[in-house]
């Protein structure tokens, strides 16, 4: 039964990831499973956040063009403040937008 | 006392490539008048930008690495400002970042061999060797999965 639950939050998560059966074992293991963040650039081991890296950096300005958050994606705060400048850097440069249009 | 700077600039995509060749001898001649170099060049083409500026939605970017000292990048910069091909520029000075990024590489690849060496292993990766990240991959950070 509890298990069942679990699977059904999986599911409502589901809307942005669409990983169900991952989910679902996760779930039956603690209904209110949180996915571990992870820095992107520790785990991949990036050390050079340039601004010119447009490919790198997209993923952290999604749709209006905001960065994107430490706490939702999950970047330690060394690497979200070199990401700031980098994406500062860019934006001047007309690499990446200021804002959505 | 000499520094590394990058610099890029947008030029204005009316400008034909002769001019744009003019602007990189400018430069050039600046950095040697005060006494530096321009180690690289790097002509991008054209790019579109990420949102207009003035008229313009298209542009010419150009890199280039420079040698010098502060008062070159001063006067490139000053004279970048005043010219009307330019419609954008960017100075950022590189040394520093990339002793740094040496050093932090340098570090953990260290401690990697280190580390290996220490668990009896040959200090650098085998061709097919399983590491456990490359099992996790899909489990870790990817930014299709917010939560909010």
């Amino acid at each position: 039964m509890n298990g069942k639950r679990g699977f059904g939050g999986g599911g409502g998560r589901g809307k942005a990831g669409g990983q169900g059966g991952q989910q679902g074992k996760d779930g039956q293991r603690r209904p209110m499973f949180r996915r571990r963040k992870v820095c992107k650039f520790c785990a991949d081991k990036i050390d050079d956040i340039n601004y010119k890296d447009t490919k790198l950096l997209m993923p952290f300005v999604p749709e209006r063009a905001k960065i994107l958050p430490r706490r939702i994606s999950g970047t330690c705060a060394l690497h979200q403040r070199k990401l700031r400048t980098a994406i500062m850097r860019a934006r001047q440069l007309a690499l990446i937008p200021y804002t959505a249009e | 006392m000499n520094r590394k700077y990058e610099l890029v600039y947008v030029v204005s995509p009316d400008a034909t490539d002769a001019q744009v060749a003019d602007l990189h001898s400018q430069v050039e001649q600046i950095a040697q008048r005060l006494g530096g170099t321009i180690d690289k060049t790097d002509n991008w083409g054209r790019r579109k930008l990420a949102y207009e500026i003035g008229p313009h939605k298209e542009g010419t970017y150009v890199l280039e690495t420079i040698d010098g000292g502060g008062e070159l990048m001063k006067e490139i910069d000053r004279r970048l400002k005043v010219s009307d091909l330019i419609i954008r520029h960017l100075v950022v000075r590189i040394d520093e970042d990339q002793t740094k990024i040496e050093r932090t590489r340098t570090k953990r690849t260290d401690s990697v061999r280190r580390r290996r060496v220490a668990r009896g292993l040959p200090p650098d990766r085998q061709p097919g060797e399983g590491q456990r990240s490359d099992m996790e991959d899909d489990d870790r950070f990817d930014l299709t999965e917010v939560e909010r």
